[in-house]
């Protein structure tokens, strides 16, 4: 298969699922040959952005890093998958524009549902003001006006947005028509029957 | 003994998995006390055979989900073959891709190590990992079973079987002790020419032959008189005969030899939805076929094997209890499922709450009561049924305390007597001198060394 690069973007509040989505993206994509990069915005700044902070200037230097490098494995027919909260619209579609083949995938997750779940227990400190410029609490977020595509985290399983993001793309012709599937229905049959023959359906 | 003993990957140490699905601790010690595995024999002399408890539910797909991941469902959150869409009565099938944990593989292909993974249940759609990966029972497609896809010329050549067709069984039983011996010839053949020419420090290649001899044959293994009993030991000869050559192969790994559950022979199926509504619990469409044919007013249902729900107000459509309720109606149908009994005998041995058993993201999948029967109860989530028990073409059944795992050390090197099937990952990992990922709730069964 000749393979044509393009960036996966996903944004959202911290906690809604953008890493989860990027790994589960990634397997698909790698399953049907893709090559893949994951640029995980916790770990970029652990090293690409290391020593930036959360004021406004150091997120869009941050955001512009992981912008750069998506622009580069792009061009050299490679999936670049961002998972960063990006929470700024205008630097997203400054490198929309730079890269060209560009999916928005828009993470939505209400601020409540997340300060509930509270994965990285990073909510209860930001709403306790331990944590300062958090996005969401004391930090702008803005929404994507027109993204490509938008996920429910706190309303499907990963695997329905992710199914739904494949879906997308398949839509936008990036990847196959046969992308993605898991059981056509005729598999899902002979699933049930494989079951039943062993007394589990 | 062959030329080649496998490609070395990257490191240096390497550490072989080897599955027997479903077979009981009990019966290999058996084998090995009466002559039938003299391979398993010699094995045994030099490293520790010991009885293992698996998952709950017993099943595979929860069983190797555990292993694979060394979680519990509440992490993984694979709580049996079938489950319900969210919000919904509808069934799906749980694949690979909802496997929320990660697994063996992924955490031993993130620190370089290689491995081959055939025939690992629960392993469909193959998902890509650092070196091979042929997916097991509920695999359809060899094409989607296969990783990378190179891989799958070869598998068509020497006549790879994903599974024994187990609907033989309506030919004859002979028709499927045939099908279940060419099955298991292939599988072997196919793992050792993997394992004799591919590149891998960590080998997993699981026989599901085992499991499905056992649900059609488990009678006869037990009954001397039986037509099928010296072809049931014949069967485990054969395998036998797979783990000495393995043996033979091995110079300085570390070998597991692992089942996911044990097997005993079946008395009567025991269909719980029929108890719920034979005690007012469920409501049922005249002619049901699945759950999804619940009516108004149920409070309760069951999945296979053992899995209750309560039918929750905003969870499920139809739901019928309010929050406020549901504790007091887990209470109560849990004492009165411990009431069951057929000629006399108690079919329920215990009846787990899901804070008992489960923790983790995927806790608020599982089921409220997990029910566990004595052994020759099996458990099932039938919605057709008129009678409470009966028996079907099913002689066995699985069982959760007697699975099995060999290692090839010696009883000092080991710290844990009575391992859990989530302690096999971290011990691989810990043979192959990998860290254990934080994520695991299993221990490693060896002393730190």
């Amino acid at each position: 298969m000749s393979q044509r690069g393009f960036t996966i973007w996903f944004t959202g509040l911290s906690g809604a699922g953008k890493t989860t989505l990027a790994r589960l993206i990634e397997g698909e994509l790698k399953t049907l040959g893709y090559k893949v990069e994951v640029l995980d915005g916790d770990i970029i700044r652990t090293n690409l952005s290391k020593g930036l902070g959360f004021s406004k200037e150091d997120r869009d230097t941050n955001i512009r890093r992981i912008g750069f490098v998506c622009n580069l494995l792009t061009r050299n027919d490679v999936v670049a998958i961002a998972a960063a909260i990006s929470p700024y619209r205008e630097i997203r579609d400054e490198i929309r524009a730079q890269i060209g083949s560009f999916v928005e995938v828009y993470v939505r997750c209400p601020i409540g549902v997340l300060a509930e779940r509270d994965v990285k227990g990073l909510y209860k400190k930001a709403l306790a003001g331990e944590i300062k410029h958090f996005t969401g609490v004391d930090d702008p977020y803005e929404e994507p006006l027109s993204p490509d595509c938008t996920v429910e985290t706190d309303l499907e399983f990963p695997e329905q947005s992710a199914r739904r993001i494949i879906e997308r793309l398949k839509e936008m012709g990036l990847v196959p028509e046969t992308a993605g599937e898991q059981y056509t229905e005729e598999d899902e049959e002979e699933v049930r029957r494989r079951l039943e023959a062993l007394g589990y359906a | 003994m062959s030329s080649l003993d496998g490609i070395r990957g990257g490191r240096e140490k390497r550490v072989v998995v080897i599955g027997l699905d479903g077979t009981p601790f009990t019966l290999a010690r058996r084998f090995i006390e009466d002559g039938t595995m003299p391979n398993l024999a010699a094995l045994q002399r030099r490293g520790t055979l010991l009885q293992m408890d698996t998952s709950i539910p017993d099943i595979s797909s929860v069983a190797w989900s555990s292993f694979m991941t060394g979680a519990n469902p509440g992490r993984h959150g694979i709580y049996g073959f079938l489950d319900l869409q969210p919000g919904s009565y509808k069934i799906y099938f749980p694949n690979s891709r909802h496997i929320r944990a990660e697994t063996l593989w992924d955490a031993a292909g993130r620190n370089g190590c290689r491995s081959l993974v055939i025939n690992v249940p629960s392993t469909y759609p193959a998902r890509p990992i650092e070196g091979m990966l042929v997916a097991g029972f509920v695999a359809v497609d060899l094409n989607k079973a296969t990783y990378p896809q190179e891989l799958v010329p070869t598998l068509r050549e020497m006549d790879y079987r994903i599974d024994v067709d187990a609907r033989k069984v309506q030919q004859s039983h002979d028709a499927l002790m045939e099908d279940i011996l060419v099955t298991l010839d292939r599988r072997i053949k196919v793992l050792l020419h993997l394992f004799d020419n591919e590149k891998w420090d960590l080998f997993v290649g699981v026989i599901t032959e085992t499991d499905r001899l056992q649900h059609f044959f488990m009678d006869a293994a037990e009954s001397e008189g039986s037509k099928y009993h010296s072809a049931f030991r014949d069967f485990y000869s054969k395998v036998d005969g797979f783990l000495g050559q393995i043996a033979d192969r091995l110079r300085d790994e570390t070998l597991f030899i692992m089942s996911d559950h044990g097997f005993t022979p079946i008395e009567k199926q025991v269909y719980l939805n029929r108890w719920l509504v034979d005690n007012g619990y469920l409501k049922l469409k005249e002619n049901a076929r699945s759950i999804e044919d619940i009516e108004a007013g149920s409070t309760a249902f069951a999945l296979d094997p053992g899995r209750i729900y309560i039918n929750r107000k905003g969870k499920y459509p139809g739901g019928n209890v309010d929050e406020a309720a549901a504790g007091g109606l887990i209470d109560e149908i849990g004492r009165s499922l411990r009431t069951i009994t057929s000629d006399g005998n108690p079919v329920v041995k215990r009846v787990y709450r899901r804070d008992e058993l489960y923790s983790g993201p995927c806790f608020g999948l599982a089921p409220d009561l997990c029910v566990q029967s004595n052994y020759g109860y099996d458990l099932k989530g039938a919605v057709n049924k008129k009678e409470l028990m009966d028996r079907e073409v099913f002689t066995g059944m699985h069982t959760q305390d007697d699975a099995m795992l060999y290692v090839s050390e010696a009883a000092e090197a080991l710290a844990a007597d009575r391992p859990h099937i989530t302690d096999v990952a971290s011990s691989v990992l810990d043979r192959l001198g990998l860290p254990v990922p934080g994520g695991m709730d299993g221990r490693s069964v060896f002393h730190r060394s």
